[in-house]
C-alpha cells in the first residue's frame, strides 16, 4: 500500500487508541512518581492562610481573571488580573496576589499596588506544572479579601 | 557574581498625555530556575536563580512593588498600569534570590 | 510496516477527539497579545548591537551591491543565490562571510549570537512579503528543488518524512495533542526565528527543523548545509505563496 495512504488509514482507524492516549499525554501522568520538595514549597492552602492573615477569602465576580482554557505549553503561561474597583486615595485594590493550586509552590506573585496605578490590574505569565487552577486573591485597602479561580489545562505534547 | 542582565520597559500606548492611564510593560531576562531542575549538559541540579523582588518607582518614587516566586516563567514579563503626572523617568529596580541587582529606566515623555 | 503502525498508532488521535487539544479563539487572542511583549525582542535588539560591529546596513547593503534603500526587499528574498558566494545561501552565512571579510572571528551559525543577528537581520525587512524568486538563477532553482526533495524524502529509523505530517491532507489532524499545521498558511518562513516558549529562547527556521528531525528519529542535518538552506527555501515560499508578511520575531510553542 502506497506510503501516505497506509498513514491516511492509520489516523481514521486510531479511535481505539485515542481513548487511551490523551490521558497519556496530560502532565498529571507524568507527576505519578514522587517530585522533589522545593524550599519554597507550600500548598495553596497556607498560602491563603498566610496572606489572609486566617481571614479567608470570599469569591467576587469583581475579578476578572484571564487565562487561556488550553495551555500550549506549560512553561509560559498568560495570566491577567482586572479589578473592578476604584483605586481612589482612601480605596483602592492594595495587592494582587496570583496563586496556583498544582505547583509545590502556590505562590507565584504578589503585587503591591498603590492609587498611583490607577486601576486594578496586573499581568504576568507563569509556569504549571500539570492541568491546575490559578488563582486570584486581591486584597482591598479596607483590609477585606476576594478571589476568583480558572482552570488551565496543560498539554505538555508537541513534537520537537 | 553581578550580571548585566537585559530588559525592556514598553509604555502602552506610545502618544499620551498627563492624565492618561499607560500600560507599563517590563520584560527581564532572566533563567527564573525553580532550583529542582537538572542541567542537561552536566547532570548537576541548577540551583534556584529567579527574581524575587521588583520595584517600579516614578522619579524615585515607588508606585509598584512586586514579590515574586520561582513558579513566574523564564525571561518573565509583568505589566501594570500607571497615571501619567507629567515628564519624568519610571525606573524598574530588580533583585534576584542570588542578591543580584539590575534596574531598567524608561523617560516618560507626555505630549500635552 | 509493523515498525512505523506501532508509533504512530501511540500517537496519533482522531481530529474530532483532538477537539479537546484545540484552543479557543480566546486562547488564540490571548497569544497573539504575547507577541507583543516578546522577550525575543530583547535578543533581536542584542543582535542588532552585534550587528553594528559588522558596520550596520551600510556594510551589508555594500556587501550585497545593493543600496540601503532596497535592503529591506532584499533581505526578503533570502536564502538567495551570491555570486561572490557562488551558493545559495542564507542571511546568517552572509554575515559570517563579512566577517571573514572584516578579519574578524567567526560566528557559528548554530550559536545564541548568530541567531539573535540574523533574526535583527531579517527583521529589516518586516511588513515585507517573502521575495524569493525561484526561477531568477539555475542555483535557486536547484535549491528549491533539493528542498523539496528533502522535505518529501523519508529518512531514518520510523522511515518517515516531513511530508508524513506535514502534507496537505494531513494537515488539522493531532499529533501528541498539538494540531498540525498548514506550513504555508502557519506563515512558518515568514515568522522565524522566533522566540520558542518551550525552549524560553530564539530559535531560526533551520535549528526548528533540526528539533523536529530529531523527534522523528531522522538524522540532523548541519545548519547551513545545501539541504537546510534548500529546505529554508521550500518553506519560505510556502509562506509566499499565502502571502504571510514578514513579522520577526515571532512567538512559537
Amino acid at each position: 500500500m502506497e506510503r501516505r495512504k497506509f498513514i491516511q488509514s492509520m489516523f481514521a482507524t486510531s479511535a481505539v487508541v485515542a481513548m487511551a492516549v490523551p490521558s497519556r499525554l496530560f502532565a498529571e501522568e507524568a507527576k505519578k512518581k514522587a517530585t522533589p520538595k522545593g524550599p519554597n514549597d507550600m500548598s495553596f492552602e497556607e498560602a491563603l492562610k498566610t496572606i489572609t492573615n486566617g481571614k479567608g477569602a470570599k469569591d467576587s465576580d469583581k475579578i476578572k481573571l484571564t487565562v487561556p482554557e488550553i495551555a500550549e505549553n506549560g512553561a509560559v503561561v498568560p495570566v491577567k488580573v482586572n479589578v473592578d474597583h476604584p483605586m481612589e486615595e482612601k480605596n483602592y485594590v492594595k495587592a494582587i496576589h496570583v496563586l496556583n493550586k498544582g505547583n509545590g509552590n502556590a505562590r507565584c506573585a504578589d503585587i503591591m499596588l498603590t492609587p498611583a496605578n490607577a486601576k486594578g490590574y496586573f499581568a504576568t505569565r507563569v509556569k504549571l506544572s500539570k492541568t491546575q487552577e490559578v488563582v486570584a486573591l486581591v486584597e482591598l485597602s479596607d483590609g477585606t479579601f476576594i478571589q476568583t479561580a480558572k482552570s488551565v489545562k496543560v498539554t505538555i505534547g508537541g513534537c520537537g | 557574581m553581578a550580571e548585566k542582565r537585559r530588559a525592556m520597559i514598553k509604555i502602552k500606548p506610545k502618544k499620551y498625555k498627563v492624565g492618561d492611564i499607560v500600560k507599563v510593560d517590563f520584560i527581564a531576562i532572566h533563567p527564573m530556575d525553580t532550583g529542582m531542575q537538572k542541567d542537561k549538559k552536566t547532570g548537576k541540579i541548577k540551583p534556584a536563580h529567579y527574581i524575587n523582588s521588583i520595584t517600579f518607582s516614578f522619579d524615585g518614587k515607588p508606585f509598584t512593588t512586586m514579590k515574586i516566586w520561582e513558579s513566574v516563567s523564564r525571561n518573565p514579563y509583568f505589566s501594570v498600569n500607571y497615571k501619567v503626572t507629567g515628564k519624568g523617568k519610571i525606573t524598574v529596580d530588580y533583585t534576584d534570590n542570588q542578591s543580584e541587582k539590575n534596574s531598567k529606566s524608561k523617560k516618560v515623555k507626555p505630549k500635552g | 510496516m509493523r515498525k512505523l503502525l506501532l508509533p504512530l498508532a501511540l500517537m496519533v488521535t482522531l481530529a474530532t477527539a483532538g477537539e479537546q487539544f484545540a484552543m479557543s479563539d480566546a486562547d488564540r487572542a490571548m497569544y497573539k497579545e504575547m507577541l507583543e511583549n516578546n522577550p525575543a525582542d530583547i535578543f533581536v535588539e542584542e543582535g542588532g548591537e552585534l550587528f553594528e560591529k559588522l558596520g550596520d546596513e551600510k556594510a551589508l547593503a555594500k556587501f550585497l551591491g545593493v543600496t540601503e534603500k532596497e535592503l529591506p526587499k532584499y533581505i526578503a528574498g533570502f536564502p538567495r543565490y551570491i555570486k561572490k558566494l557562488g551558493n545559495v545561501v542564507g542571511l546568517d552565512q552572509v554575515l559570517q562571510a563579512m566577517q571573514v571579510e572584516q578579519g574578524k572571528k567567526k560566528t557559528k551559525l548554530k550559536s545564541t549570537e548568530m541567531f539573535s543577528m540574523l533574526a535583527y537581520v531579517k527583521s529589516l525587512a518586516n511588513d515585507e512579503q517573502i521575495a524569493i524568486d525561484i526561477d531568477a538563477d539555475k542555483y535557486i532553482k536547484a535549491s528549491y528543488e533539493l528542498g523539496k526533495k528533502t522535505f518529501e524524502t523519508p529518512r531514518g529509523g520510523r522511515g518517515l518524512s516531513c511530508l508524513s505530517c506535514h502534507s496537505a491532507d494531513i494537515v488539522g489532524q493531532i499529533l501528541r495533542t498539538q494540531p498540525l499545521p498548514d506550513l504555508g498558511k502557519a506563515g512558518s518562513g515568514a515568522t522565524w526565528p522566533a522566540y520558542r516558549m518551550t525552549k524560553s529562547s530564539l530559535r531560526t527556521l533551520q535549528r526548528r527543523f533540526q528539533g523536529c528531525m530529531n523527534n522523528a528519529l531522522m538524522k540532523v542535518i548541519p545548519i547551513g548545509s545545501k539541504e537546510m538552506v534548500g529546505l529554508e527555501v521550500y518553506i519560505s515560499t510556502l509562506a509566499q505563496k499565502e502571502k504571510q508578511p514578514i513579522a520577526i520575531p515571532g512567538l512559537k510553542r
